[in-house]
């Protein structure tokens, strides 16, 4: 299967003569091998929820970190090679706080968005004056989640840097039945709630273990309190809200 | 031979263009000097109104005794588009070094029309005035020598005005002037727009004496008091005069008009 592309696929800012780029494309498919993440967009705020794959009864689930604060109105869910996502979160935290500090107001979840997929594009070479910091293209895409003066909003930032904005996205290993699932159960009016429970409802359909509150993880964006990754507390009320069967 | 080579020629009076202009024929060892900057007088002054903010300032560009021009404009709309500024909301004024004050308003004028590429959105003005100060600051060690004024309307609609010193210390005012007649002009603003030292009449003495309570000024009256206060300034500072430049910045845009002030 890969003999015809093995001239290019080395060369990672080679076009094919197809016109594409193999390394860019193959980190794409590194995103497809991580957990399921999904996030969901509500008039009300954002909620994000991720698995946690919990490979052994001696993991301590707590340092599975798959939801991370950007700014205290800005959070991400990361899906792929974990290790990358660590620096463009970074990137992306350094970029929030110049912004506060220079314009003394909100970086907005689009500018935060682009900021990231800046970075993304900055492997091989480098261009003149430029220092490239990555080698090969991030393996890892994210959901950004937050709440700026035009409401809450949902991002998907792939490793290619386009980004989109989602009313519902899910990404990872059982991304295509759980968008499928968003595309049948969302609708404009849902309350947080409401999307709380299509999250876990969405990825408990997808996973191969089962659902419970250790092995999933939610955050929420919302005006008033900012970005928040549940309590255990917490998730041990919504996953007693899913719907038995 | 040396003369030839010291910058400006040997005069028998003092050189008004530059206090440093050497006055005789330099002999034996010779100090150098870096000097610069130049003041280039004249004066600016901004009043924040409740649904508006009058910036204005006269239009002489002197050294010394000379003037340079009558025409050189101390108010300078920021963002927008194109050359023009085209839909600007923000207006930048700056009073000292001129050179500097071109150099500093083409900065913030870039930075603020690649933040609506950046951001999708024009910048407001509070943004503005705290990228304003982190630009001064960061010549904290060779200054832009200009104090700046820098209005607009807030979030609310509301006048805003910011003033600012050489390395970026600012303010959200109601009112202030800068350059050679501020502290001519100054007084006469928080008399007439803060109402400092005006009391209720029989209002009692002592503790007892009510100040005047604040009220928003209506626009008629405070272009007339900015219009008085630069025909004063003329009469008592050598380096003010020519022209008065005002600009009115209201949620419709922005109004720019001139006035003739005295020649003398």
């Amino acid at each position: 299967m890969f003999i015809a592309r093995s001239e290019y696929d080395r060369g990672i800012n080679t076009f094919s003569p197809e016109g594409r780029l193999f390394q860019v494309e193959y980190s794409l498919e590194a995103i497809k091998l991580g957990s399921t993440a999904i996030g969901v967009a509500t008039g009300e705020g954002v909620v994000l929820g991720v698995e946690k794959r919990v490979t052994s009864t001696l993991l301590e689930t707590s340092s599975v970190e798959k939801i991370v604060e950007i700014d205290r109105h800005i959070g991400c869910a990361m899906s792929g090679l974990q290790a990358d996502a660590r620096s463009m979160v970074e990137h992306a935290r350094v970029e929030s706080q110049n912004h506060a500090f220079h314009y003394n107001e909100k970086l907005r979840v689009e500018s935060c968005t682009q900021a990231i997929c800046d970075l993304a594009l900055r492997f091989g070479e480098g261009a003149q004056g430029e220092d490239s910091i990555m080698s090969r293209p991030f393996g890892v895409a994210l959901l950004i989640a937050g709440y700026d003066e035009d409401g809450p909003s949902l991002y998907h930032a792939e490793p290619s840097g386009t980004f989109y904005r989602y009313d519902a996205k899910a990404i990872g290993s059982g991304s295509e039945g759980a968008q499928a699932e968003l595309q049948n159960e969302f609708h404009k009016s849902l309350t947080l709630p409401e999307a709380e429970v299509l999250v876990l409802k969405t990825l408990k359909q997808v996973m191969e273990e089962k659902l419970d509150s250790k092995n999933v993880q939610l955050a929420s964006v919302t005006k008033e309190k900012g970005f928040r990754i549940y309590t255990d507390a917490e998730m041990e009320e919504v996953v007693g809200r899913l719907p038995t069967n | 031979m040396a003369s030839v080579f010291s910058g400006a020629p040997p005069q028998s009076g003092p050189g008004y263009s530059f206090k440093q202009t050497p006055t005789e024929a330099p002999s034996g060892t010779r100090q150098h000097g870096f000097y610069p900057y130049t003041d280039n007088g004249g004066s600016t002054l901004g009043i924040s109104g409740a649904d508006f903010t009058i910036l204005a300032g006269d239009t002489r560009h002197t050294s010394g005794y000379n003037i340079n021009t009558r025409y050189a404009p101390k108010l300078f709309k920021i963002g927008g588009e194109g050359p023009d500024n085209k839909g600007a909301s923000i207006v930048l004024s700056v009073v000292g070094f001129a050179a500097d004050g071109e150099a500093l308003k083409e900065r913030l004028d870039t930075i603020v029309k690649m933040y609506k590429y950046q951001h999708g959105k024009p910048m407001s003005v509070a943004a503005c005035a705290q990228r304003l100060s982190h630009i001064l600051y960061g010549k904290r060690f060779f200054p832009y020598y200009v104090h700046a004024i820098l209005g607009g309307l807030d979030e609310e609609g509301r006048g805003a005005l910011y003033s600012y010193d050489p390395v970026g210390s600012y303010e959200r005012e109601q009112c202030r002037a800068a350059g050679a007649a501020a502290s001519l002009i100054m007084p006469f603003l928080d008399n007439q727009v803060n109402f400092k030292n005006q009391y209720v009449p029989d209002s009692g003495s002592g503790h007892e004496l009510q100040e005047k309570p604040r009220t928003p000024l209506d626009q008629n009256h405070v272009l007339e008091l900015v219009r008085d206060a630069f025909t004063s300034a003329v009469e008592r500072h050598i380096e003010v005069g020519d022209g008065l430049q005002v600009m009115i910045i209201k949620k419709e845009g922005i109004m720019e008009a001139f006035h003739p002030l005295k020649q003398d």
